[in-house]
């Protein structure tokens, strides 16, 4: 009423402006609530509202067909003391991480700095070059991948024409790990792109004042390029790890996690306790333990940052 | 930035958690547009039943007309399908069994079942055979027997099948190989040794087709013991069984009269047959594959019983359904009589297994199957004959396997591995199989 009476006065007292501030600040806020509560609604329900059950079902004994039974924390001694596959699992994901990763960083580096020049239809070639991130997750290049390093596969086809010995990809650890390093080097795509914008960042003129101070190409790479790229190295390298503990499409469809669990990924395995055994609570278990491990690794990642992340 | 990060790590998680969780995307019937044209709509009085199995398109389309004639038939009764691949049926079942809401039919596999029963989820269909809602008297104990759990009848075979081998006839002809039923595993190393020395290179006498798992409930039958003991807290052979079984696999691939592991896998994955490409002469394989088989071959194929031990005092064959139907305990009374109606017309009517045409496995009720063998193609009747054969030669009764089963599976090929790699001696692959076995089944 009191604000009212201000409108017919004719004049704002500070109490009205504040009133109408707050209602309006109130109305907006709850606007922009409705707007984006598609989303709120997805992160609630599909996200939060899955990892707490998930968390709960961690500590239970659970075959999805019967009532979950408490069982307290033996889920996780279990994992630790008493399973040498989920140790296993953990060897395959670290040393697939520790090979591939790097191995992709570099790869599209090298194809970023490649496509910089600023040539005439490098834009197109960068466009193809990105084509098989969008495939190369999809269950139809795994299928076909494991067509191609098969044992009459087109791989061991080019081998025995060369009078080479065929390899049994599947069959032997080194091979069947290879092939899926491989495949995820190949989707180089998305970091590439990152590379290359960060790339352009790089101002001309410090490349100017290395050639006038006499440094060749080698040298301006190693004291230009790298250290003014190193914020989108990091970037790449937090979001490439976190991806390559995940792996799972490729290591479950091409190999199936064999041979003798050599390419038993975290993931995968994850899938077969959950899915294949129903042991959806040793499962949960599982996936906590990722979270905590992929989380430790990004922390590592982050505080070595300073060390070599330079920003300016 | 700091916050930023651990927000990313997260929700990538959670992502990855929630692909994981229960409730994954909702694929019945993606390919055939809907549950029903024709009136799906329940009317007064109907009651309407849900009616789920995997499989493939064949079994889809069979299914679907099967079920329209028995709604022509029960015009108060209205079924729903939900029908998917294997790979996907479980997840959704097991889903659907965490919401209280499976389908009042379920096609169960064997290895599953005891799962389901031991969850109270698999109605005793007792009384419903009892009342003759589910009319036996036409089916042979035989067929029923491994559905059988302390005297209740969990589910109803949907067909039956048993373990067999699959062979060349073109080629066994060719090299005049004749194994009568009852030879013995040196018999046919004989042949097989034979056989895989004048094929020459990238060809091996026997398959194992990676059912070694399956190959020994037959061998160690004949011992008198089964893979599991009688209470399914543990295995119920001796090490000394397993580990003579595991010679014969792996003298025979050290030998080259088996196919290599490497091989074996790759070939089992992408769906081929070693038989059919003529890259081996025999392999193991449920009856009914023969089916399946003989369209990926140009030869003429045949189907055998398995090999014997040489010393084995009892019959390894048994009859066994190769899937069966059980009525969902946590659905209504009155759904409980409808899809009893509907598993006694799938078991008994003439007309629904013209419809079916054995693709389930061979009729189990007398009447039915001998009526159905000269309609269906020669193929399907060879794998009716074989079971006559089977059904004379069975001995015991196998029970269900225990809960874990799948998990014991696993450990056991993953054990078999290790020993035709030459990571552990047989003796030691057996004993701690044996240990892991023990820890799952105990959980």
């Amino acid at each position: 009423m009191k604000s009212n009476q201000a409108l017919e006065d004719g004049r704002v007292t500070p109490e009205f402006v504040e009133n109408e501030r707050k209602k309006r600040n109130r109305r907006e806020s709850l606007t922009g609530y409705a707007m984006i509560s598609p989303w709120l609604i997805g992160f609630f329900g599909l996200i939060i509202g899955p990892m707490i059950y998930s968390f709960i079902l961690s500590f239970t004994d659970y075959d999805m067909l019967s009532a979950p039974q408490w069982i307290g924390v033996s889920n996780y001694v279990e994992l630790f003391t008493n399973d040498p596959r989920f140790i296993k699992s953990l060897q395959a994901t670290l040393t697939f991480v520790a090979i591939a990763i790097p191995l992709k960083l570099a790869f599209s580096l090298f194809l970023a700095l490649l496509f910089n020049t600023g040539r005439k239809g490098s834009g197109m070639f960068t466009t193809i070059y990105y084509v098989p991130s969008i495939i190369g997750g999809s269950v139809a290049i795994s299928v076909v991948w494991r067509q191609m390093f098969g044992r009459d596969g087109a791989v061991n086809t080019v081998l025995d024409a060369w009078g080479l010995n065929t390899i049994s990809f599947f069959g032997n650890s080194t091979a069947a790990m290879s092939i899926l390093i491989i495949l995820i080097v190949w989707q180089f795509g998305a970091p590439m792109i990152i590379f290359l914008a960060g790339l352009r960042q790089i101002p001309q003129d410090l490349y100017e004042a290395a050639s006038v101070d006499g440094a060749g190409t080698i040298r301006k790479f190693m004291k230009v390029t790298i250290p003014m790229l190193t914020p989108i190295i990091f970037f790449n390298l937090v979001m490439e790890t976190i991806n390559g503990f995940m792996t799972f499409t490729q290591a479950f469809l091409v190999t199936g996690g064999g041979p003798r669990d050599s390419t038993l990924f975290y993931a995968v395995y994850l899938y077969e306790v959950a899915f294949e055994f129903l042991n959806m609570g040793y499962a949960s278990a599982m996936a906590w333990i990722l979270l905590v491990i992929i989380g430790a690794f990004t922390l590592l990642i982050f505080k070595s940052s300073t060390f070599w992340v330079h920003y300016d | 930035m700091k916050k930023w990060k651990k927000w990313m790590g997260l929700s990538f998680l959670c992502l990855m958690v929630a692909g994981c969780s229960p409730g994954g995307p909702d694929d019945t019937n993606d390919d055939a547009g809907g549950t029903d044209d024709s009136g799906s709509a329940s009317e007064e009085g109907q009651t309407t039943i849900r009616f789920s199995w995997w499989g493939n398109d064949e079994r889809h389309d069979l299914t679907q007309e099967m079920i329209e004639l028995f709604e022509e038939k029960n015009p108060d009764i209205s079924v729903e399908p939900e029908y998917t691949g294997w790979d996907s049926y479980w997840e959704r079942l097991t889903t659907q069994a965490a919401g209280e809401n499976l389908p009042a039919v379920v096609q169960m596999d064997n290895s599953k079942l005891t799962e389901y029963i031991s969850s109270g989820l698999a109605l005793d269909l007792n009384n419903l055979i009892d009342e003759g809602t589910i009319n036996m008297e036409d089916v042979n104990d035989v067929y029923q027997d491994m559905l059988v759990v302390d005297e209740s009848t969990y589910a109803i075979s949907a067909g039956s099948n048993g373990l067999a081998t699959i062979y060349n006839q073109d080629l066994f002809e060719e090299y005049d190989i004749n194994l009568e039923p009852g030879y013995t595993y040196e018999d046919l190393e004989e042949e097989m040794a034979r056989l895989s020395e004048e094929e020459g290179e990238g060809f091996w006498g026997y398959d194992f087709v990676k059912a070694e798992y399956e190959t020994f409930f037959h061998y160690a039958r004949q011992f008198d013991q089964h893979f599991y003991n009688q209470e399914g807290t543990g295995v119920g052979f001796e090490n000394e069984t397993l580990e003579n079984f595991l010679s014969i696999v792996t003298a025979w691939i050290d030998e080259g009269t088996a196919t290599p592991h490497d091989v074996t896998v790759e070939i089992n994955e992408s769906g081929e047959s070693m038989v059919a490409n003529e890259e081996a002469g025999i392999a193991s394989a449920a009856s009914n594959g023969l089916i399946g088989v003989q369209t990926l071959a140009e030869a003429d194929l045949g189907l055998n019983v398995m090999p014997n031990a040489a010393d084995g005092e009892k019959s390894g064959n048994w009859v066994r359904p190769s899937m069966s139907f059980m009525i969902s305990s946590n659905v209504s009374e009155e759904k409980q009589e409808a899809a009893a109606k509907l598993i006694d017309f799938i078991t008994n009517d003439q007309e629904a297994n013209e419809i079916l045409r054995a693709e389930r496995g061979v009729p189990i009720a007398a009447q039915v199957r001998e009526n159905l063998v000269e309609e269906v193609d020669p193929t399907v009747q060879e794998t009716f004959e074989f079971l006559e054969v089977l059904e004379e030669r069975a001995g015991d009764p196998e029970p269900l396997p225990p809960p874990g089963e799948a998990e014991v599976r696993a450990a056991f090929d993953r054990m078999l591995e290790s020993v035709k790699y030459d990571d552990m001696t047989i003796e030691e692959g057996v004993e701690s199989f044996i240990q892991e076995a023990e820890q799952i089944l105990n959980q």
